[in-house]
């Protein structure tokens, strides 16, 4: 069976992608161009939130400890507390919740300044992740954009897009496909953490509510779909795990950069979903 | 004409591709037989081989009949075959008219050897008028689908096969991997008649409907030229023919499932319809790749949060 033709579709879209996708229990997998090292954006919160969980398994905290997140805690971002004006009490897995439900940016800072970084790189390098490492908080992602471009959101000119750090891999927050669809596969398979918490974390990616990338390519009532989107300038990319009715579920990762630089690229979105649909059905063959 | 005849010849001559060849393999002359072909392309108004060349060649119009015209002269045989046996017991049987000519095939021969003494006569009936036919004693024995509610009757074990789709082959859907239901959206439905299948006709569109699939049309009937012409789409066993590509459904929605039924009834027969139940569960599951009935995995519908926002 020959490979799918993922540029094709990618050029269709107007993006170049990056894919990995693989069977999470015969490991039967396929890939385009899946080693390549990609800044995250966004899907940086899912190995936080893996530290997370193996710290409140470890006993380090209790998940339902209650923090209070003021207007000095606040990160910019579009969604959840981020998006809020007033001072939130809340629990250490609700904010879990936000940051992956809605990608919320100061959900995501208040538990990596719980972590810390060394807690997430050192998990990523026990799991073998080499690619994978968190160097940024949601804040300094965003003053590093303000301060390459020299001026705030939103950034449309091929200079300044340029000019950004955190397009660069090697100055940001970075995984590959693989790495990214492995420690999906992980938590899916209850080997990042405990099975418990494993649990809970499928529950949380099945519950977020993006459903224009990973979740167009597999529009049916009978097939779940659970991840993690990532945006940035030109950059978007979601990972996570799609579930058959027949039981059997894939790890997928895509990211893609569009040619272009306008925000709304609904075409570029679809694409990630049927270049998902693509590997899956080539999976299943 | 005598059409069955005809097809006879069409189908011995485009296994040759070579007239000579086929008329020494048909016991005639050349000239008559090219006669006939060419009346029998007269009579469907259609070129089935291309002369042209030195070498014979099906037309792609040929290729498409052939299939078909394999199947009839199969079926004829099978007649005249069943007409040949001889005396006895007599087991009446019905069978779904659709049912795959192998299978039949399979399923007479298979009996024949168990039971040499006794004659069975099959005739393709739908359902609905098996059951009428097994109540009111015309039939002994039927090949039933379910689900069926007929007090009285005996069902035997109920053997299970997941249906795929049946699209034209320029189909876009013909070249993904699995179609789910949803996928089907816009085309129309090719199904068995209602009034012969009335469970599985409610059963199947229920199916599509809960799976995103409301058929715009749907057309009761046998053959497949509906989804030849890429005018519908219809669910079935995988199949092998021209034209057409069979793809699995996501999910396997759409289950067929087959029983013996019978009336209980004394012995001789009552003998022999255990026999044909037996010999039938074989038959399907060697020659028409049924399996026996698991329990119904509870269909899972994914929360998705965008549903609810």
């Amino acid at each position: 069976m020959s490979l799918p033709d993922f540029d094709a579709l990618f050029r269709g879209a107007g993006v170049t992608g990056w894919l990995y996708a693989a069977d999470i229990d015969s490991g039967h997998e396929v890939g385009h161009r899946p080693d390549e090292p990609l800044p995250t954006a966004s899907m940086f919160k899912v190995p936080l939130l893996v530290a997370l969980c193996r710290q409140a398994d470890a006993g380090l905290f209790d998940l339902s400890e209650r923090v209070t997140v003021t207007d000095a805690d606040r990160s910019p971002g579009p969604t959840g507390i981020a998006a809020m004006l007033d001072d939130v009490t809340i629990s250490l897995r609700d904010l879990a919740y936000l940051m992956i439900t809605v990608s919320d940016n100061t959900s995501a800072d208040v538990l990596l300044g719980r972590v810390g970084f060394e807690a997430v790189n050192d998990m990523l390098a026990a799991f073998g992740l080499e690619g994978t490492r968190v160097t940024q908080t949601c804040r300094q992602l965003d003053d590093a954009m303000s301060a390459d471009a020299g001026h705030g959101w939103p950034y449309l000119d091929a200079e300044d897009l340029a000019r950004l750090s955190v397009l660069d891999p090697a100055r940001t927050n970075r995984s590959t496909p693989r790495e990214l669809a492995r420690l999906f596969a992980m938590i899916w398979r209850d080997e990042a953490a405990s099975a418990e918490s494993c649990a809970w974390m499928r529950g949380v990616f099945n519950m977020q509510v993006w459903p224009h990338r990973l979740a167009s390519g597999f529009p049916y009532d009978d097939v779940a779909v659970g991840g993690k989107t990532g945006t940035l300038p030109t950059l978007r990319g979601e990972s996570g795990v799609v579930e058959y009715p027949d039981g059997r579920r894939y790890a997928v990762a895509v990211i893609t950069r569009s040619f272009s630089t306008a925000l709304n690229q609904p075409r570029a979105d679809a694409a990630i979903g049927t270049a998902a649909r693509m590997a899956v059905d080539h999976l299943r063959r | 004409m005598d059409l069955v005849r005809h097809l006879r010849y069409f189908t011995v001559v485009a296994e040759e591709l070579h007239f000579g060849n086929a008329a020494i393999r048909l016991g005639m002359a050349q000239p008559p037989l090219s006669q006939r072909i060419k009346r029998l392309e007269e009579e469907l108004g259609v070129r089935l081989f291309d002369r042209s060349a030195r070498q014979v060649r099906l037309t792609e119009a040929g290729r498409l009949l052939l299939g078909e015209a394999r199947e009839i002269v199969a079926r004829v045989d099978r007649l005249h075959e069943l007409a040949r046996q001889g005396e006895g017991t007599v087991l009446k049987v019905g069978v779904p008219p659709d049912l795959a000519a192998a299978v039949i095939a399979a399923l007479v021969a298979g009996f024949r050897e168990t039971n040499p003494g006794v004659r069975l006569a099959p005739a393709e009936i739908w359902t609905a008028d098996q059951l009428a036919a097994l109540a009111e004693g015309a039939i002994d024995v039927g090949l039933v689908r379910h689900p069926v509610s007929a007090p009285g009757l005996r069902f035997g074990q109920v053997l299970v096969q997941a249906q795929g789709v049946l699209l034209a082959e320029g189909d876009p859907l013909a070249g993904v991997g699995e179609v789910h239901l949803a996928d089907l959206a816009g085309r129309e439905l090719l199904m068995p008649p209602r009034e012969g299948e009335p469970g599985m006709h409610a059963e199947t569109l229920a199916e599509c409907r809960r799976h995103g699939y409301v058929p715009v049309q749907v057309h009761e009937g046998v053959g497949l030229g509906l989804v030849l012409a890429g005018a519908a789409v219809a669910f079935g066993p995988k199949v092998e023919l021209p034209g057409v590509a069979w793809r699995p459904l996501l999910g396997s929605p759409i289950m067929c499932r087959v029983s013996v039924a019978w009336r209980p009834a004394t012995a001789p027969i009552s003998a022999s319809v255990d026999d044909f139940a037996a010999v039938a569960v074989r038959t399907l599951k060697e020659s028409a790749g049924m399996t026996d009935e698991r329990a119904v995995p509870v269909r899972r519908v994914s929360r998705r949060p965008g549903m609810l926002a």
